[in-house]
Parts: C-alpha cells; structure tokens; sequence
C-alpha cells in the first residue's frame, strides 16, 4: 500500500550496502517507476524488467516490496552523492565548488526519470519523504555530507553553509521558476553568485556562536 | 469590492468543511457532512463544488493556507523595514505552524493526502509571499545589481523553506532567528 510504503522507504539514510545482483533489481525499479510509479510497479513488473524469476526477487528481497523500495532509495541517494563528489571534487575556489554541487545536483535531480514520473504523476509518493519532519532530516543528512566539503573555505561556518545552499537546491528543483533552471549551468552559476556568494561572505564574517542545535 | 452572495455562501461552505475535517480528518469528511452543515442540499452544493469531495479538499486547503498567511501579514504588516518584518515573521509562522492543531493532526494521520494538496498551494504562495515582501525590498538599500523582484522571489523561497522546516535552527530563538536573517536570508540582498 502506497502510505506504508511510502512511510517505510524513510530515504534509507543509514543501513547496509546493497549487493550487485540486488542493484539489476533496484535499476529494474527504477526503470518501472520511471514508466508507472511506485504504486503500480509490482515485484512481477520487475522480475520482467531485470529478466529473472519472481522467486530470485523474493529471495533477494524478503522484505518485499518495502525491502526493494528502501534498497532503492538508498542506491539512488549513494549514487546521487557519489556523483556530486566526482564533479566537486577538482574545485579550486569557493564559487567553482558551490557551482559544481548545485550543479550536478541540480541536473541529477531535475533529470532523474523515476523523480520526474513521480514529481508530475505521483506525488503522493514523494512528498511525505521531503515535507516538514523528513525535511528536517533530508537537510541534516545533506547537510553532514556536504559539511567536510566546505569546511576548508568556511571552517566552522561550514554546517550552516551547507544547510542554505541544500535549501535553495530543493525549493529551485521543486518549484522551477525565476528564470532558474537548476539543470542548465549559466541558471547556476548565476543564483549561485547573485545570492550565494555575497551571503556566504557575511557568514565568513558571523563571528556569533553556531547555532544551538547545529551538532543534530 | 464587497462579496457577492455566492462568495459568501462559498466562504461558509469552506468554514465549515475546514470544521469537518478538524473533526474528521480529510478523507473522512464528505459531501454529505457539509452539505449537510452548511444546510444546502448535495444539489446545491454539486453547484459550487461540481467537482465534489477532491474539489472540497482542494479548496479547504486552499482556504486555510490563505488564512494563515492573512494571519501572518497581519502580524508583521506594521514592520518598519525589512529585517525586522522577516524576523517578526518568521518567529510569528513558526510558532503558528507548531501550534496550529488541524494541520499537526492531519500530518500526523493523513500526510501523503495532505502533502500534495500543499504542495500544489505553495507553488501559488511563493508569488504571493513573494508579493508581500517587494515592498519593504524596495525600501531596502540593496546590493548593487540586484533588482527588487529578483531579491523578493529568492526571500519568498527562503522564507518558506524555514517555516517548512528549522532545520539546524531554534525559530523560537529570537536572537538565532535575527542571526539567519543577516546573513542567509539577506546577506546576498542588502549593503552592509
């Protein structure tokens, strides 16, 4: 049922890798929920999808449909910041960095297929794990990624850095307007310089104590 | 431009359908329940609403999200200037947000019927909140290059992002809320 499942996928944040012969299954998810949705993909939807039997699914999956949908939520949120690392990692300025990140994540996010069926079709399915509480813990959890990344430019300032700029990313890639096309690079690198820098420089400056629940 | 009849036969519909579902929850609450409170027959009420119980909760939602930010405007309307408007508004929302028990409750019970619901409202809210603040950016000794429309549509996303959700922030915190607003909300919009 879309509720339980929706609930229980909780981003996968924290949880054990998930094996090759398991990540054909998660990649025959996606290609399904890119076609139907979560909803309407079933375990025999997959097993066509990745060319296997319903009893190789099963027993890769005890946990069923949820195990499957958690699994894929955890690939996806490793590839997703697998993939921003490649692209930050040659930076060498502030801006450079800030663009890259925005960037890849902005065009991995607008661009994604599973994402895009959802977001127009399905959204119901998406939007409890990335509204209010889960909010919370999706910008926590960006946030303790992207943290040692910055922390070279803006030391102890880096937390709240991180926190602002995984804001502006989601409301840009949930909303798309003000000329800002998170998938294009110029829309980038000019939100990032008109309202990203100039702030980033006031917080450089902020010689206030972090905030008091900053270590969360 | 006062109401017409029909507006104001409407904004009682609406109230009381927001009272079924502060009893009921969303998916509970029928046509049956308001048409029934609001003393109209289904016939009737197909009038107003012919697309039935999805268009009730579409337009209760609607309703409320006004109100709250009616509420809010109210509240920090008399603001002398930008930063102070954004620090009483934002401590003002948050504590709305918190104590607002219809919403606390249908998240609770109901989030993926709510959720999208807002969703599709907060697309029309960003242009409003938006609307609200160009005014008092337009008083505001703004960073060079920037234009007042540009500044406002960025505070109407921020804005709604800390409301949403704190995050790594105490919004009951008067002095952390005056610190996010100096710095990630109006750091890149205003001199000095």
């Amino acid at each position: 049922m879309v509720v339980a499942t929706a609930v229980n996928v909780d981003l996968g944040l924290a949880g054990p890798a998930v094996s090759p012969p398991a990540i054909r299954m998660v990649d025959a998810t996606l290609r399904c929920i890119a076609r139907w949705g979560v909803a309407k993909t079933t375990l025999d939807d997959v097993a066509r999808e990745a060319g296997c039997s319903r009893a190789t699914v099963y027993r890769l999956f005890p946990g069923g449909k949820d195990g499957l949908l958690d699994a894929v939520a955890r690939t996806e949120t490793e590839r997703f910041f697998a993939g921003l690392a490649e692209h930050m990692a040659g930076a060498e300025s502030l801006e450079e960095l800030v663009v890259a990140g925005v960037g890849e994540a902005g065009r991995r996010l607008v661009g994604h297929p599973a994402l895009r069926f959802l977001a127009a079709c399905e959204p119901d399915a998406l939007l409890p794990l990335l509204s209010f509480a889960q909010k919370d813990r999706v910008l926590g959890f960006a946030s303790s990624w992207a943290e040692p990344w910055l922390r070279p430019w803006l030391g102890d300032h880096a937390g709240r850095a991180v926190e602002w700029i995984a804001r502006l990313v989601l409301s840009y890639a949930a909303c798309p307007a003000d000329g800002i096309d998170l998938s294009d690079g110029e829309s980038v690198r000019r939100l990032v310089t008109t309202f990203v820098l100039p702030g980033l420089a006031r917080l450089a400056e902020d010689t206030s104590a972090p905030t008091s629940r900053g270590s969360q | 431009m006062p109401l017409t009849v029909r507006d104001d036969a409407r904004e009682r519909i609406l109230a009381g359908a927001y009272a079924c579902v502060a009893r009921y929850g969303l998916a509970k609450t029928t046509v049956d329940d308001v048409a029934r409170l609001s003393g109209l027959s289904r016939a009737t009420f197909y009038r107003y609403f012919p697309g039935g119980k999805d268009q009730l909760q579409r337009e209760v939602v609607a309703w409320e999200v006004r109100r709250f930010f009616a509420r809010l405007a109210e509240a920090v309307g008399p603001a002398p200037d930008l930063a102070t408007m954004l620090v009483e508004g934002l401590l003002y929302a948050h504590r709305a947000l918190i104590d607002h028990e219809v919403l606390q409750k249908v998240l609770q019970t109901e989030p993926e019927l709510l959720l999208p619901l807002l969703s599709v409202e907060a697309n029309r809210l960003l242009p409003l909140v938006a609307g609200f603040v160009e005014p008092y950016v337009a008083r505001a000794p703004l960073l060079p290059g920037l234009e007042p429309d540009q500044a406002a549509g960025y505070l109407a996303r921020m804005i709604l992002s800390y409301i949403e959700a704190q995050g790594r922030w105490d919004l009951t915190d008067r002095s952390e809320v005056e610190r996010l607003v100096r710095v990630e909300l109006l750091g890149g919009i205003v001199t000095g």
